[in-house]
């Protein structure tokens, strides 16, 4: 007989993606900044494929504290690269949530599109990425996202907001 | 302006004013691009980006593409990245590693050195031809510093050793710092456009004024930034936050010129003595047991922030790294900033630079976004046709000489540096190619 895997109800996680890019969507830097554990990790690579945060370049890679900072300037009144600010619009889909592993964490991967207009001009990001999230009582808590945008060794004009 | 005359060019720039043209104007741009891009010393690369016989990596000096590359007997090669056939771009990877360039178009192939090996179909060839004569042109002059690479696209003009001479100690500043007295540029790379003129982000790489007022998004309530490099518990007091005033450690702070368009900032007085953390002591510990304890303390104490070396890279002291600056178009630049692996040094030492470097000098980063902001917006203001000139006068008259260290002193808040800046850009132009 066949081992009985237990199918994953995707519902919780995709409700969870949709909230986190609604906190982006409505700046509330603050409260997204909070989905992330303690030890939670934020890392967009600056190449395809990279292997570390640590020995190379990324376009972001902030623990909370960093995350902190961050977002601390993003709320200061004098961050000119955000006067005026974006207003970004994200779309997440294809979802696939991995069973938990040893630690009861999942893996869910998602593709998304974010496209931010800011200042008379409106641009793309996309690509895939993946959430290690851990349950939390009811809901989930972000251990690491990662995001591997298609253009991320490309050149940029400054980015603000997170994708 | 299309034709350049010196007498024309030289109205644009007096001593504490440059016309607006000099960043709006697109034939101005292109003279720029024949009478600097096309002649001075550039940096092109650095040798541990071709480590390995066959190494490459592609980049562009001004508007020409350029092939680095590593050949067998061990010299680095800066060839134009262009077919001498009908002209293809023979090499379109950023990096990579060959043991033969060939061109997609119609398969000639190139040793490392330039040379032209082998041609398809050769009985099409005429009887004279010649493959000798149809090698990959060769930047005519190249010159390597402690592994930084310069190459010249003119065949006269100052020697390398006249033009970078006088920047030499600001690179050894930097390659000193690793325990192996060796750099690496091998951790990838930070690329960020802006839709501004590149002379703006050159004036600004000099610029302490700027810092309270174009950073004030990283400052907190206590008037201090965030801390920038490994073992720093914080950053450099930015604003006295009684007085509401730019703090005395930036007032204070000096610029120094040294002819060429080169120049630099000091250092402010980042908590000397108090830079601690495990991965910061067991470097120190490294570079003492290397070089002694009394020079790596001099080593370690800091004395330059930026370095600008003309017309198109940076060193920065602090946040260590090296920047390069590459115009696109009148109004477009592109900067690539590259984070150094000290040799030699622990690796938690280097990954703490580069985790530092991300925050601030990545395309997201929370420093370098708000100038590429300020550069905008400047090209923007700059399309005001009623108000000319753009005022670079502060401390005009107020430099002195500075004979320790054979150059011009300033203050960093003033803008001596950017008048340094067009003395050398009005050297390059006023002269016909
Ligand atoms: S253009 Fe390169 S082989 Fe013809
Ligand atoms: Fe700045």
């Amino acid at each position: 007989m066949d081992a009985v895997v237990p199918a994953i109800d995707r519902a919780p996680f995709e409700q969870f993606l949709i909230h986190e890019a609604a906190l982006l969507d409505a700046r509330r830097f603050r409260d997204w900044m909070m989905l992330f554990a303690e030890d939670g990790t934020y890392w967009v690579p600056a190449v395809p494929d990279q292997q570390s945060p640590l020995n190379q370049a990324s376009l972001f890679y902030d623990d909370r504290e960093l995350m902190k900072t961050r977002v601390d300037r993003l709320e200061h009144p004098r961050i000119h690269v955000q006067t005026p600010p974006s207003r970004t619009a994200h779309l997440v889909g294809n979802i696939v949530v991995e069973p938990s592993d040893a630690n009861g964490e999942f893996a869910v991967g998602s593709t998304v599109i974010m496209v931010e207009y800011r200042d008379d001009t409106q641009r793309v990001f996309a690509g895939r990425q993946q959430h290690r999230l851990r349950r939390d009582g009811e809901g989930f808590r972000i251990v690491q996202k990662r995001v591997d945008l298609i253009n991320c060794d490309g050149a940029f004009e400054a980015m603000a907001v997170p994708i | 302006m299309r034709n350049g005359h010196a007498d024309q060019i030289a109205r644009l720039i007096e001593p504490g004013r440059v016309h607006r043209s000099v960043y709006t104007d697109p034939d101005l741009f292109e003279l720029e691009l024949e009478r600097i891009f096309s002649r001075a010393w550039l940096f092109v690369g650095h040798a541990s980006q071709v480590p390995e016989p066959g190494d490459y990596i592609t980049t562009e000096l001004g508007r020409q593409p350029v092939i680095m590359c590593r050949h067998r007997d061990g010299s680095v090669q800066v060839l134009l990245n262009r077919c001498t056939h009908r002209g293809a771009k023979v090499v379109n990877e950023r990096k990579g590693h060959a043991s033969r360039l060939v061109c997609c178009y119609h398969g000639w192939a190139y040793d490392t050195d330039g040379r032209l090996v082998t041609v398809p179909v050769p009985e099409g060839c005429g009887e004279g031809f010649d493959k000798e004569a149809f090698g990959l042109a060769r930047a005519p002059r190249v010159g390597e510093y402690r592994g930084f690479v310069f190459a010249s696209l003119a065949a006269g003009g100052p020697s390398f050793e006249d033009h970078i001479g006088p920047m030499k100690g600001n690179i050894d500043d930097l390659v000193d710092r690793a325990p192996d007295g060796e750099l690496a540029l091998d951790a990838g790379m930070h690329r960020y456009v802006y839709n501004g003129n590149w002379k703006l982000q050159l004036e600004n790489v000099l610029d302490s004024y700027h810092v309270p007022f174009g950073h004030a998004s990283t400052v907190n309530k206590d008037g201090v930034q965030f801390a920038r490099r490994e073992g720093d518990s914080k950053g450099a007091a930015v604003i006295e936050t009684k007085k509401k005033e730019t703090a005395g450690s930036w007032r204070d702070r000096k610029s120094f010129i040294v002819g060429n368009g080169h120049g630099w900032t000091s250092n402010t007085t980042l908590d000397d003595g108090k830079r601690s953390s495990p991965a910061f002591d067991a470097y120190k510990r490294v570079l003492v047991d290397k070089v002694g304890a009394e020079r790596a303390n001099e080593i370690l104490t800091p004395r330059l922030h930026n370095s600008l070396i003309y017309p198109n890279m940076s060193i920065m002291g602090l946040n260590i790294h090296v920047r390069v600056i590459k115009p696109i178009a009148v109004d477009r630049t592109e900067v690539t900033i590259y984070p150094i692996r000290l040799c030699g040094a622990p690796d938690a030492m280097n990954f703490g630079n580069i985790r530092l470097l991300n925050v601030t000098h990545s395309a997201a980063s929370f420093v370098q976004t708000d100038d590429l902001e300020s550069f905008v917006r400047a090209q923007k203001g700059l399309q005001s046709s009623l108000t000319d000139w753009v005022d670079i006068s502060r401390g005009l008259g107020d430099e002195e000489p500075d004979r320790d260290l054979n150059a011009t002193r300033g203050l960093a808040t003033h803008e001596m540096v950017v008048r340094a800046q067009y003395k050398a850009w009005l050297g390059y132009m006023r002269e016909a190619a």
